[in-house]
């Protein structure tokens, strides 16, 4: 079982499964209408610099989301 | 049957709906608002095969569950004005993530048509789709469609006209066991309730606690809602997540299944063109020297073309004045029309040499791809304003003008950020207060103290982003946004879109700048003027340390800002202002031209997004910090003796 950080500590082209959303109500919502819920595997493409937003691959789609939400997003490492 | 149909598209962003409406509507379209919202409702018309359609483009959405006024009224257009079909469109490259919408739209059991685009895309893409069991899964047509080509689009309607022919039944999709129990037994407590929605899609809307519909159904029968909340907590203990999780879930999985079983994908080993460009247009330095590269060109290319074009339009217009005078004489009313003419010559003036450019330009980057990435590189500096970086495309749309900057503010997500990226927009140098600041500063002073003054403005608006973000009410929304893939703009899209903000602007701004106009003529007339100039003397002469004649420049400013060096030339008899100004006076000047008040036609887009008192309490915040600001610099200036 390998720990559970959030998506905001990942590197670079590092694959993960979602364990768990802490967000508000709106922002869980939204992500889940992109496909992001527990249990999706998702893949950083890139960090922006200086704690900019993160951009990850999720159900062959590509996803941008700011540094402060992604710190709310519970991950795995696979 | 009839011969008029009530079509709908729907489709998540960026899915190339706006190609296939426009498409499908040509110049018969209408674009305005939806009933006292902020929200864009694009309509038009055509004839097909003997029947007149009309097609209304619903706003880009993301799904039906309350999470913005553009899904709620998505879905109220569907399930309670019940159009005769809709038109789903769906990026067929990003499937899995489409059809999540794909699956809400069908709950609302309207007759759907999907029209699956970007098929043209499909080889280079390596995808290969089932289309035929996709058809069986879901059970309606599906249509492969190539927008940018034209390709398919027509047989989406046939698609639609020969599903209501048929009146072909329905396909119920079912999600897990678990879930589809409790939506069963929830639909049966809802039987003897009277509303527009389909049972159904209310339980499941109930299960994912969707603020309105438990408001709804609280009115219509609380036990109803208490029995949810119940089932909710099941769900709940069942899934260790909440209940509105787990049913995106099980909807994520049940279209995960399905484009197991539809799509197949070639992984290509090679990274995409799209790919390639990212890595340096997304680059953590490169990146941000290809935007600036990109800006540059673009201000540089829309600012000459328009100080070209818009003297040569000045040279046509210059003795229009004159044969008016000669044929209706120089009786007030003639003055009156005429300042009611010159006012539509000068809206002329600005919306050809600069405002159209510059939407051209935007929407080419819009088209291509590149916004998303100006956003994905500011999204940083912007969260230190309290809004993110989609807020750069309103902010970036002041420099050309500050009326579709305003209007633009539309696609934050929340009032506060809206409001924020509003009151920021109208600091931007507009391409008005550009000419001042070149022509007067940049002339006469130098260009680096115009540059300056460009430096000096970007800093205050940081500051002033960081300021509001803190007083006001609310925490800031994160970035949530598709970046999508780089593709070829389409002509046809980028200029229908520019049209449709040219017709917006010109409707919003054309009256009040008119009426405006001839007002101040009138004052003019009245021989007021100079009582005016007196009257604002202890602020211009006293505070600001300009010539009395200023007064007056500052109220013709309210018009255009552009007029103030007009004016300037008019009253003083001279375009070599270095005879009549000051170094200090010009850049006080310029910099209280810059913030004294947003135009008349701003205040006009600030009313429409936000309400008269948000609009006059950004105009009366801006008079006073103008002054203030001003008279400030005004004495560092004196005391540093720098010029």
């Amino acid at each position: 079982m390998s720990k559970i950080i959030s998506l905001g500590e990942l590197k670079k082209e590092q694959e993960a499964e979602i364990i768990s959303i802490d967000a508000g109500w709106r922002a869980t919502k939204r992500l889940a209408d992109l496909g992001l819920v527990p249990e999706t595997k998702i893949k950083i493409l890139r960090n922006a610099p200086i704690l900019g937003p993160i951009e990850i691959q999720v159900r062959g789609s590509r996803v941008v989301i700011g540094r402060g939400l992604a710190s709310k997003i519970l991950i795995k490492l696979i | 049957m009839k011969k008029e149909l009530n079509i709908v598209l729907a489709g998540q962003a960026n899915v190339g709906k706006s190609v296939i409406f426009n498409d499908l509507t040509g110049l018969h379209q209408h674009i305005g608002n939806w009933p006292g919202k902020t929200v864009e409702k694009a309509e038009g018309t055509l004839y097909y095969k003997g029947y007149t359609i009309n097609v209304l483009d619903l706003p880009g959405i993301y799904s039906l569950t309350t999470y913005s006024t553009e899904e709620l009224i998505s879905r109220e257009f569907i399930a309670i004005q019940k159009p005769d079909f809709v038109i789903n469109v769906v990026d067929g490259t990003n499937l899995e993530r489409d059809l999540i919408l794909t699956l809400q739209i069908l709950e609302l059991k309207r007759p759907t048509v999907l029209a699956l685009n970007f098929v043209n895309l499909f080889e280079k893409k390596r995808i290969e789709i089932n289309y035929k069991k996709l058809e069986e899964i879901f059970g309606i047509p599906i249509v492969p469609v190539s927008a940018i080509h034209g390709k398919g689009i027509t047989e989406t309607l046939d698609k639609g006209i020969k599903l209501i022919k048929n009146k072909t039944a329905f396909k119920q999709l079912e999600y897990g066991k678990e879930v589809e129990k409790r939506i069963k037994e929830l639909t049966e407590f809802l039987k003897d309730v009277d509303l527009p929605y389909p049972k159904r899609w209310l339980s499941i809307k109930l299960l994912e606690k969707d603020k309105e519909i438990e408001k709804l159904i609280e009115k219509e029968n609380p036990k109803i809602l208490k029995k949810a909340k119940k089932l909710c907590s099941e769900l709940e203990g069942i899934h260790g997540h909440d209940s509105s999780i787990v049913i995106s879930s099980e909807r994520c999985n049940l279209v995960s299944e399905i484009v197991k079983k539809v799509m197949k994908i070639k992984k290509s080993t090679k990274a995409s063109f799209s790919e390639r460009l990212d890595n340096l247009t997304c680059h953590k330095i490169l990146g941000y020297i290809v935007m600036i590269l990109i800006l540059a060109l673009m201000f540089f290319t829309i600012f000459s073309f328009g100080n070209w074009f818009s003297s040569i339009l000045e040279k046509i217009t210059l003795n229009w004045q004159g044969g008016w005078e000669n044929i209706f004489g120089n009786s007030i009313l003639s003055s009156l029309i005429w300042a009611a003419i010159k006012s539509v010559i000068s809206l002329v003036e600005i919306a050809l040499p600069y405002i159209i450019p510059f939407y051209l330009f935007l929407f080419l980057l819009e088209d291509w791809g590149y916004l998303a990435r100006i956003a994905f590189l500011m999204d940083n500096l912007m969260h230190k304003m309290g809004i993110h970086g989609k807020a750069c495309i309103p902010l970036m749309l002041g420099f050309g003008c500050n009326v579709p900057a305003c209007l633009s503010c539309r696609i934050m997500e929340t009032q506060r950020e809206k409001f924020i990226t509003g009151f920021l927009t109208t600091f931007i140098p507009c391409s008005a207060v550009t000419v001042i600041i070149i022509g007067l500063v940049g002339k006469f002073v130098g260009i680096s103290w115009a540059f300056g003054l460009y430096l000096l403005v970007l800093l205050m608006i940081f500051g002033l982003g960081k300021l509001t973000s803190k007083i006001l009410p609310g925490e800031a929304t994160e970035l949530i946004m598709e970046m999508p893939d780089y593709r070829k703009p389409n002509i046809k899209t980028i200029i229908l879109q520019t049209w449709a903000r040219v017709k917006e602007f010109i409707y919003i701004a054309g009256p009040l700048v008119i009426i405006s106009g001839v007002i101040i003529e009138g004052i003019s007339l009245a021989g007021w003027l100079p009582l005016i100039a007196n009257l604002l003397s202890p602020i211009t002469v006293k505070w600001l340390g300009l010539p009395a004649i200023c007064g007056i420049l500052l109220i013709f400013g309210i018009l255009r800002k552009e007029l103030i060096l007009v004016m300037l030339a008019t009253l003083l008899g001279t375009t070599n202002f270095s005879q009549v100004l000051t170094p200090i006076q010009m850049i006080t000047l310029a910099l209280v031209s810059m913030f004294y008040i947003p135009c008349i036609a701003t205040i006009a887009a600030l009313k429409k997004e936000f309400g008269w008192k948000r609009a006059l309490s950004i105009t009366l915040f801006k008079i006073f910090f103008a002054i203030v600001f001003g008279g400030i610099v005004l004495r560092i200036l004196t005391l540093t003796k720098i010029l």
